[in-house]
């Protein structure tokens, strides 16, 4: 490393871009929340009026403990189900199970494909009418399985998940996959020549290694479960689906921050609570799931 | 070192992830083989191939829908944007990584924080701000949204910095050279791999990126492909047989770029987020 004044230069205009459009922006999100404010005009300091109304409005209450219940759901089902399945998926590649490569590939795939492909992809399939879904089981006969599927509120919020699994499974399953390449080749020989079966090596020997990329995902597929929007708002449309079932967080904040149809209640003060709410949530698990780690792996 | 034979399990398990993969491939071929059908094919055949290839849908989308512009759009943002995020990103992890300076730690910690917070949670804040400077409906604006949003690539840069050997910055300063000419003339040449994965990367990140665009690129005239389908599928019914060749183009460049890069894009995003 150098000293010289030289790396001022050098930061400076990141510093200045990063800071005006990601870290600022955070701290009026706070100043915000504290305003009444339809987004012209004057503002009106209401002190903790759009937090009372986000938690104790009966109206408001109800639509963000839905849209929270929703989002705390596909985090559960993403960390307990989808991480799983990355670890085995990761795991068969990293064995090398025939065709190894193509399925890294293929299972990685559908992360390139833009939101509205996706949601192009689910009405092909879900589509009551002429979806693909509702055909293949008329054609084998299986009538009494046809569903309305999206429009049927007690299985959307599932056929979402699997809709943004699908897309996404694969950024985890590399995350893990590339740490299992770090795993020290000694110490699983040995437990080979030791006599441990496929099933202790894996869980005695090298699982304790991914715990890095575990953490990782865990935290990156939380803040990604309670930040959901593209998919759900192409598929569901901003009023979160039928009866709700497709709500999240962010969909909430959306209608009443960039939607202007809602019976005068756009407002960018409300609006800013919604998403001080979500920071906060976010703060609080990422330090949580920290502890728990810490806790789990080095006991 | 793992067993060479593939036992029982191994071959179911080789049979369900091929089911599972097929679900990819049925679903994009199905899209490609479907926009070359009329309406009326469409309709009476949905699942097989065209009874006659037409590129009648194709002719619609892309000239009498324009989306030949938002197809320009694309491109033009995409391109624009990583060529701005890797440069300031990579200045600013040079910055970081190659010198030394009080609080220099502490400044790289608060460069990675976006990594935590993504964009959206401050679009708020970020809405005001961007139409304070006049920036909403503008690419500029959005170009430097795409580059303020570089912790991931700044972090890459950084690891990649630090591993430098510092003997290349010092022959360079004997030789006379300017810190600036030494960035841009010794180590942005041998940092190609890198800036490599973070291109490729940052293409399918910015090309396939929903929620920018939809806040802050209302103006029709901007909308990129991600939008122009968006606004398809609003009137699937009416238009169904152009959704699938809109579909098409706008999946036709990313896929390219994944097939032939695949490696980069996956040891990439990988290598972004291994290290605690």
């Amino acid at each position: 490393m150098t000293k010289s004044k030289a790396y001022i230069g050098f930061i400076t205009p990141g510093f200045i871009l990063y800071s005006l459009f990601m870290i600022v922006p955070l701290g009026f999100a706070i100043y915000y929340s504290f305003f009444n404010w339809s987004g012209l005009g004057s503002m009106e300091c209401i002190g903790l009026e759009n937090f009372k109304r986000i938690f104790f409005d009966p109206r408001m209450s109800r639509i963000f403990n839905n849209a929270l219940g929703n989002n705390f759901r596909y985090m559960a089902i993403a960390v307990f189900v989808f991480i799983p399945l990355q670890i085995l998926m990761a795991y068969l590649i990293h064995i090398k199970i025939h065709g190894h490569n193509l399925f890294r590939l293929m299972i990685f795939l559908p992360y390139v494909i833009s939101p509205s492909i996706i949601g192009f992809f689910a009405l092909l399939v879900f589509d009551p009418n002429i979806g693909i879904l509702n055909n293949v089981l008329l054609g084998i006969g299986l009538n009494q399985l046809v569903s309305s599927w999206f429009g049927n509120p007690s299985i959307a919020f599932y056929l979402l998940v699997v809709v943004i699994g699908w897309n996404g499974i694969g950024v985890g399953m590399v995350i893990i996959l590339a740490n299992m390449k770090n795993i020290p080749q000694d110490v699983v020989e040995a437990s080979i020549i030791d006599g441990a079966s496929v099933w202790q090596r894996f869980w005695l020997v090298e699982l304790p290694f991914l715990e890095p990329s575990i953490i990782n995902v865990v935290v990156l597929s939380s803040i990604f479960a309670l930040t959901q929007f593209d998919i759900p708002f192409i598929v569901g449309g901003l009023n979160g689906g039928v009866n709700g079932k497709l709500d999240f967080l962010n969909l909430m904040f959306f209608r009443y921050t960039f939607g202007d149809a809602y019976f005068g209640e756009t407002a960018l003060g409300f609006g800013a609570a919604i998403s001080v709410v979500v920071f906060t949530i976010i703060l609080c698990i990422a330090i949580l799931q920290k502890l728990v780690f810490s806790r789990l792996f080095k006991r | 070192m793992y067993k060479k034979k593939q036992g029982l399990g191994g071959w179911i398990a080789t049979i369900l992830l091929t089911l599972y993969c097929l679900i990819a491939v049925i679903l994009i071929g199905n899209m490609i083989i479907s926009s070359f059908k009329t309406k009326h094919d469409l309709l009476f055949n949905t699942f097989g191939f065209p009874k006659e290839f037409s590129i009648e849908n194709y002719q619609q989308v892309l000239i009498k829908d324009s989306l030949y512009r938002n197809f320009i759009n694309s491109i033009f943002l995409t391109v624009a944007s990583i060529l701005s995020l890797v440069f300031v990103s990579s200045m600013t992890a040079y910055g970081l990584a190659r010198y030394r300076f009080k609080g220099r730690q502490s400044l790289e910690v608060y460069f990675l924080l976006g990594l935590m917070f993504p964009i959206q949670i401050a679009i708020l804040p970020l809405f005001v701000i961007m139409r304070t400077f006049s920036l909403t409906n503008t690419f500029i604006g959005m170009i430097m949204l795409y580059t303020a949003n570089m912790s991931f690539s700044l972090f890459i840069f950084t690891q990649f910095f630090k591993e430098l050997p510092s003997a290349l910055h010092e022959s360079a300063i004997i030789d006379g050279a300017g810190e600036f000419t030494i960035y841009l003339q010794i180590m942005m040449p041998i940092s190609k791999p890198v800036i490599f994965t973070v291109m490729t990367v940052s293409f399918v990140q910015i090309w396939n990126d929903f929620y920018l665009p939809l806040v802050f690129l209302a103006k029709r005239s901007l909308h990129t492909l991600t939008l122009a389908i968006y606004q398809y599928l609003a009137n699937f019914l009416a238009y169904w047989n152009y959704v699938f060749a809109a579909a098409t183009l706008a999946l036709i460049p990313v896929i390219i770029v994944f097939l032939i890069f695949s490696d980069q894009i996956i040891s990439g995003l990988a290598a972004g987020s291994i290290k605690e």
